[in-house]
């Protein structure tokens, strides 16, 4: 057999929306790499998935802003790049898109940003092998094409159907291969395994043939608008539970799958302690065998004409050698590789996993496992990369201390990285005494390693880290008392806010494993909730700027306030060293001027001193309208004058 | 009363003090002055001070009668000499004309600190002496400082009075909320203090300032730590209870005598000024106190109360805590004020935009750029000036205020436009563009890099850049008679107005190397500078005669002015840049707002003169003498400047921080800086003369001169405390914000719901703070 050998720096597996996002920040940094897909076209799964054909991930077009960071928050399809033109919404106008336009939307991502993907190549087995004494692998494809890869990136999503075994599964259809077509179902009943997304698309699509269908599977439905988890059922699949709760034949049981077995011809549930001790012969279920048999009123006596699995998908562990095979995650039932807070296998060095493959670092949490969420995820990724193999520390915005409130503002409201992955990834804020370097986007929980895996050097200044989170009681969604208006209990906000930790030293992984019960990071030195806002605008002077400016007072231990010209002229030479504003803006010529309208506010208000008054002695102020405004007046104007 | 010019001739011979308004006709403002000057006659006379008004549509007294300041101002005399004299809205209400009147009688009696170390110096002098009374009257002229100066009147040979109004003694006497505006009074006990070196203690006032609150205080710190008696508590007279003062009995047996005493010392230490102390000894039969009380205290008006208590610290905490609590009450009212009043906003500038929140902005005058629109605008006219801002950042919002006045200006200017780019919408542009500071201007030309704005963010400064930006930098002059034209403001006076300040290049050839570099720095100066180039064999007439050899810098500060010239060593542009900027600097420059960093930079000592808004010859003169030494280069380790009161009226506040008043102008003072805290004052009393001078600074240098102030080091820290997120949480929801147990695992989120209320918290429930071993604990507690 002819045996060809290709060399590249970085392989990325699977052309899916997180390998083309992967590639095309390798393509802008100029590095070797190539993208390695099976089929013809990227992102192949959306050719089959979902199957009913309507993408539930948002394509928001009108926002009332043009503002294109911003707008990425509600355009939940789209990839990262410079090519301000390169969006989703270029294929469709939809909110929610039909699936064939993403798979075309993939497709002219490539196109337009040339990225190098090969086709065709089913990579069928992995292997770590050592290449100069660094850990590499070697990826061999249906036609003993080998790749020889430094770095490699995993972005085969999942697509294993996942499966429980249990009498009579055999009997189950997957929602795989399940036709499409609701006249098929026409007066049949319908068990479906599972409550998400998939099982509910499924009921929905023949709510209106079907006889009667029944969703089954251990836990509750969990929504995704109470549990801010976009995994969740989202309420564009929820039609069942409207015919559920008005009693139109259609409901939800949950119980242990392994539990169940299905009975042969006409398809009975039953449950496994109710079978024979040594029959595992199907055949054999009789009456007896039958939950209703024992409790007349069981909920699933009545027999089925399908039963349906809707479980999701999992990783495909099969092609990965032992030597390069990354451990199942501890959470979502091992479904998952288990990977470090960088995204780097555990256990397998160099290899990192992308987009919904890497799943696991936030399931049932945030955004990770989606477009919207990973496409951030590979850039920081991507980030890490760079420092890590070619020693380009992670980019940082150099601020002085004055500038810091306004480019956290400025994050807060239009930043959408940290905003669709929340508690995941956050701003992290180098103080460095009178300037500070501005880190976008890093992963929190590898904030310990922040160090080397960002080649910014600490000091012992501390550091701030903003996060978005959602609030502590996601008990009442829609109930009263849901949203919080006081900025004094801004912690006790429920919808999306940002929070600010403020660390002396960074926290070391024993904190971070430490941490209290639900918090994305340690407790630090000091905290800011920044109070949710309805229209998520973080930028009011009383309720926003004013208590996040004395938050950092706090943390700088300065005076952060701004001071006209004038105020900075009296400071600068009545002492010796000027609060922060009047060092950084007007002392170095840069002092903000003002006019005498504003200078009227700031001396009602008290803030400013009032020397004008013995230029214009003011004859129609009457000593009663001065005395109203004596109380105010701070500093004193005795005049000595002769 | 009023007097006649004859009475007011015999008044004048008496030398007594009076206190006197000349009037000439009446208005709803003066009446209601009148009747407040009225009112401060009786309380005046008790202090020796008439108080007059002299009617001048009647009797016309010369220099009084007369003059704009006529009506607006009453004077203080003391025989013939004036005193004082105070503007009618500064003495607005009996209470201000009684604290001012009494405050410039007692001027020597009352020392005005300013800063923690003035205080120390003050105390220094007085330890093993006299005791101190030190008030804080944040605003002058009200009630608490009539209070004040009264009690220093009374008071005054017996005690230093010390008046303040920094908050700088207020947080070196330990106020940690500097926001409130209270009035404070504080007792320094300096005269008992064993050695020198020990600091006074000191006792706090804690109830309002009033003249009969300070008088009890006074006698409280008069009486005695401790009383000690042999007789039964209700039967022992201490003057606390005159004065409506609960008292504290400890009893005292033979065998601990030594300790018990040294106990009472140390209550009565912490409870001075608030509570009596009197140890009671119990081996006198008098004494019939059951042995199983410790304890008793007496309230104002009621019977003595026998208790039990175990430790020192527990008696302190009963007064302060329950007994003292109705003082205590109003404190914590306002207290809770304090955290509704983090609602108001303490930043000039914010505060000023959003009382502004009403107004719409009206940006006609100013293109609003977009993605779509910005490339091509900013390529069309010679100079489009663009302002990067966002709407919620109130220094951005200030500024477009006068960018918008600046725009309004320039308005049908041709070649010029003024644009700006709202970063909050359109962020693209503004990273594009890599603007990183809000609010940024930005200067483009067609084919050009765009020039960042580094002048001050004001009308003035920008309208005046722009200006100069539309000229040629540098200029290129061809002949003698351009170049004469150029420096004598001739050629391009329209810019006159703008800058005085020309500055010339002289090269003898245009093959010079220096030129391009010369150029390039002009460029780089483009609207800060006037900038002219003579690279001609003509040139060299330029520095005839002079020390200075081609290539040259010549300065021309207007018409009339001689040239000063430089001679230009060969640099890059940047430094040619800083050595223009620095030869263009006024030598003798008037001080503003605008202009004060650039001198600032030079990091010399000031020796700054104030001089009054009228332009009397006076300022003239002084402006002479000092302008005498500074050719003679006398003053080069100076800064010698001066500051005009009428064009920059914020120097009031200046002089009053640096010597606490604001003395009869001109004033000159040397305050170092960079160097050191002191402020010097020229004295008054020596005529202002470049001789006289010399002298002074002369005696400064060598430590003869005492300094008249002193220029705090305050550190910028929070203004007000932080809100604290995690104690409310820690109060709020104990478990929520702890770190986990270290072997707790880590499971789901319901998992951790449950254990919520299983976390040990050790916050909540603190070890009661029993300490068996502190010293010097009454034997009987």
């Amino acid at each position: 057999m002819h045996v060809t050998i290709c060399n590249h720096e970085y392989c990325v597996l699977g052309a899916g929306p997180a390998g083309l996002q992967m590639g095309y920040f390798l393509s802008r940094s100029q590095r070797d790499y190539i993208i390695l897909e099976r089929n013809t076209g990227p992102g192949s799964f959306f050719q089959i998935y979902p199957r009913h054909r309507k993408l539930i991930s948002i394509n928001k077009i009108y926002t009332g802003r043009r503002n294109k960071e911003f707008n990425l928050r509600h355009d939940w399809n789209s990839l990262l790049s410079d090519r301000p033109s390169l969006l989703f919404q270029r294929i469709s106008r939809e909110l929610y898109p039909n699936a064939d336009d993403f798979p075309r939307y993939l497709s002219t991502f490539v196109k337009e940003l040339g990225l190098k993907v090969k086709y065709g190549a089913d990579i069928g087995t992995i292997k770590a092998s050592d290449f100069n004494g660094n850990q590499g692998y070697i990826l061999t494809d249906q036609n003993g094409v080998s790749y020889q890869c430094s770095v490699l990136l995993v972005s085969t999503g999942l697509w294993v159907p996942q499966q429980v075994d249990f009498l009579g599964s055999d009997l189950v259809e997957g929602y795989e291969s399940i036709p499409t077509d609701p006249e098929e179902f026409k007066d049949q009943a319908v068990l479906i395994l599972g409550k998400g997304n998939s099982a509910f698309e499924t009921a929905q699509s023949i709510l209106g043939r079907a006889s009667r269908i029944h969703l089954y599977s251990p836990s509750p439905v969990r929504l995704a608008w109470q549990t801010h988890y976009v995994g969740d059922l989202r309420a564009i699949n929820n039609e069942l539970l409207d015919t559920y709760q008005l009693k139109s034949l259609d409901g939800l049981v949950e119980g242990r799958l392994e539990d169940i077995a299905i009975g042969k011809e006409q398809l009975y549930l039953t449950l496994t302690e109710l079978l024979d001790q040594n029959g595992n012969n199907i055949s054999k279920i009789t009456g007896q065998n039958l939950p209703g048999f024992h409790t007349d009123n069981f909920s699933l006596r009545q027999p089925y004409d399908r039963v349906i699995r809707c479980l999701g998908f999992r990783f495909n562990f099969s092609i990965f050698d032992g030597s390069a095979r990354p451990p199942q995650s501890s959470g979502a039932r091992g479904r998952l590789p288990g990977i470090t807070a960088w995204y780097e296998g555990r256990g397998t060095p160099n290899m990192f996993v992308l987009g919904t493959a890497a799943h696991s670092r936030d399931y049932r949490m945030s955004a990770g496992g989606f477009v919207h969420g990973f496409r951030y995820t590979v850039r920081a990724v991507h980030k890490i990369l760079e420092q890590r193999y070619h020693n380009i520390a992670w980019p940082a915005t150099k601020l002085p201390i004055s500038q810091l409130q306004s480019w956290i503002l400025r994050r807060v409201n239009e930043a959408s990285g940290p905003y669709q992955m929340f508690g995941v990834l956050g701003d992290i804020i180098l103080l460095r005494g009178s300037y500070c370097e501005y880190l976008e986007e890093f992963p929190l929980q590898a904030l310990p390693q922040l160090s080397a895996l960002s080649g910014r050097p600490l000091t012992d200044q501390g550091l701030l880290v903003l996060v978005m989170q959602y609030g502590l009681n996601r008990t009442d969604t829609l109930g009263p008392g849901r949203a919080e208006s006081e900025w004094t209990k801004a912690w006790r906000s429920n919808f999306l806010h940002p929070v600010l930790y403020y660390y002396n030293t960074l926290p070391t992984e024993k904190d971070m494993r430490q941490r209290p019960v639900g918090w994305p990071l340690p407790r630090p030195e000091a905290l800011h909730h920044m109070v949710e806002d309805f229209l998520t605008e973080w930028d009011q002077p009383i309720s926003h700027s004013q208590p996040l400016r004395r938050f950092l007072e706090h943390c700088l231990q300065t005076d952060l306030r701004a001071f006209y010209a004038e105020s900075c002229f009296l400071l600068s030479l009545t002492s010796r060293t000027p609060p922060l504003f009047c060092r950084q803006g007007y002392l170095r010529k840069q002092g903000i001027v003002g006019n005498s309208h504003l200078w009227q506010h700031a001396r009602e208000a008290g803030l400013m001193a009032d020397h004008q008054r013995d230029i214009t002695p003011g004859d129609d102020t009457s000593v009663s309208e001065y005395l109203k405004h004596a109380g105010a007046a701070v500093v004193s104007t005795m005049n000595f004058d002769l | 009363m009023e007097d006649s010019s004859q009475s007011f001739m015999e008044r004048m011979h008496t030398g007594k003090t009076s206190f006197i308004y000349f009037g000439n006709h009446v208005n709803p403002t003066i009446k209601l002055f009148m009747e407040q000057l009225e009112m401060s006659a009786d309380a005046l006379q008790d202090y020796g001070i008439s108080v007059v008004k002299v009617n001048c549509s009647k009797d016309a007294i010369a220099n009084y009668c007369t003059g704009e300041k006529l009506m607006t101002k009453a004077y203080l005399f003391r025989g013939s000499e004036v005193l004082r004299s105070f503007d009618i809205d500064t003495v607005f209400d009996v209470n201000a004309i009684v604290s001012h009147v009494l405050f410039s009688v007692l001027f020597n009696e009352v020392r005005y600190v300013h800063t923690p170390a003035e205080l120390l110096r003050v105390e220094s002098t007085a330890k093993q002496n006299s005791d101190i009374v030190v008030g804080h009257i944040p605003v002058l002229g009200l009630p608490e400082h009539r209070a004040l100066m009264e009690a220093a009147f009374v008071y005054g040979t017996k005690y230093q009075f010390v008046q303040t109004s920094g908050t700088l003694v207020l947080k070196h006497m330990g106020v940690v909320d500097l926001s409130s505006s209270q009035a404070r009074l504080w007792f320094l006990h300096c005269k008992g203090v064993s050695r020198r070196s020990d600091p006074c203690p000191s006792t706090p006032m804690r109830k309002p300032l009033n003249t009969i609150n300070i008088h009890t205080f006074l006698q409280l710190m008069e009486a005695p730590l401790v009383t000690e008696s042999v007789l039964d508590p209700s039967e022992v007279d201490v003057v606390h209870l005159h004065l409506g003062v609960p008292v504290l009995y400890l009893f005292s047996q033979p065998q601990t005598q030594h300790l018990d005493r040294a106990t009472a010392q140390t209550l009565g230490l912490q409870l001075r000024g608030e509570v009596g102390v009197v140890l009671i000894h119990r081996d006198n039969p008098n004494v019939k106190t059951s042995l199983k009380y410790n304890a008793a205290y007496r309230l104002p008006q009621e019977d003595v109360k026998y208790f039990t208590l175990n430790s020192a610290e527990g008696v302190v905490k009963l007064f302060k805590e329950e007994l003292l609590q109705e003082q205590k009450l109003e404190n914590e009212e306002e207290d809770e004020e304090h955290w509704s009043d983090l609602d108001i906003l303490d930043d000039e500038v914010s505060e000023s935009v959003y009382r502004d929140r009403d107004l719409m902005l009206d940006l006609e005058s100013v293109i609003e750029l977009t993605s779509d629109t910005f490339q091509i605008t900013v390529t069309q006219d010679d100079i489009t000036v663009v302002l990067f801002y966002f709407k919620w950042d109130a220094v951005c919002m200030a500024f477009i205020q006068s960018y918008i006045e600046v725009a309004d200006a320039l308005e049908g200017m041709n070649g010029v436009k003024l644009a700006a780019v709202n970063c909050g919408e359109w962020t693209d542009i503004c990273s594009d563009q890599n603007v990183t500071s809000f609010p940024t201007v930005l200067i483009y030309r067609p084919m050009a890099a765009a020039q960042l704005y580094r002048g001050m963010l004001g009308t003035k400064s920008l309208h005046r850049f722009i200006l100069l930006s539309l000229g040629s930098s540098p200029y290129i002059l061809s002949s003698s008679a351009e170049v004469m034209s150029f420096l004598e403001g001739d050629l391009y006076s329209k810019h006159m107005y703008l800058t005085p300040v020309k500055v010339l290049g002289l090269f003898s050839s245009t093959h010079d190397m220096g030129v391009t570099s010369f150029e390039e720095a002009a460029r780089l100066l483009r609207g800060e500078s006037i900038l002219g180039l003579f690279a001609h064999k003509e040139a060299e007439q330029w520095v005839e005669g002079l020390s200075v050899n081609l290539p040259a810098l010549l300065v021309s500060r207007g018409p009339g002015v001689p040239y000063e010239v430089y001679s230009l060593p060969s640099s890059s542009p940047t430094d040619l840049v800083s050595l223009i900027k620095q030869v263009e600097l006024d030598r003798f420059p008037e001080l503003t707002v605008e202009n004060l960093p650039w001198y600032l930079e030079l990091g010399k000592p000031l020796l700054l003169l104030f001089i009054g808004k009228e332009d009397s010859t006076e300022s003239t003169k002084a402006l002479a003498e000092i302008k005498q030494p500074l050719s003679s280069g006398q003053l080069d380790s100076f800064l010698p400047c001066w500051i005009h009161l009428g064009r920059t009226p914020v120097g009031r506040s200046i002089l009053e921080k640096y010597l606490g008043f604001v003395p009869p102008l001109p004033v000159l003072v040397m305050s170092q800086l960079k160097t050191g805290e002191e402020v010097f004052l020229f004295p008054p009393e020596r005529p202002l003369m470049a001789k006289n001078i010399l002298q002074w600074i002369h005696d400064v240098e060598n430590g003869q001169e005492q300094p008249a102030g002193l220029i705090p080091d305050g550190k910028w820290g929070p203004p007000v405390p932080f809100f604290d997120f995690l104690a409310i949480m820690d109060q709020e929801a104990p478990t929520y914000a702890v770190q986990r147990a270290p072997k707790m695992k880590t499971g789901g989120r319901e998992d951790h719901r449950e254990n919520k209320h299983v976390t040990p918290n050790q916050k909540q429930t603190p070890h009661p703070s029993s300490n068996p071993q502190a010293p010097r604990q009454h034997s009987e507690l």
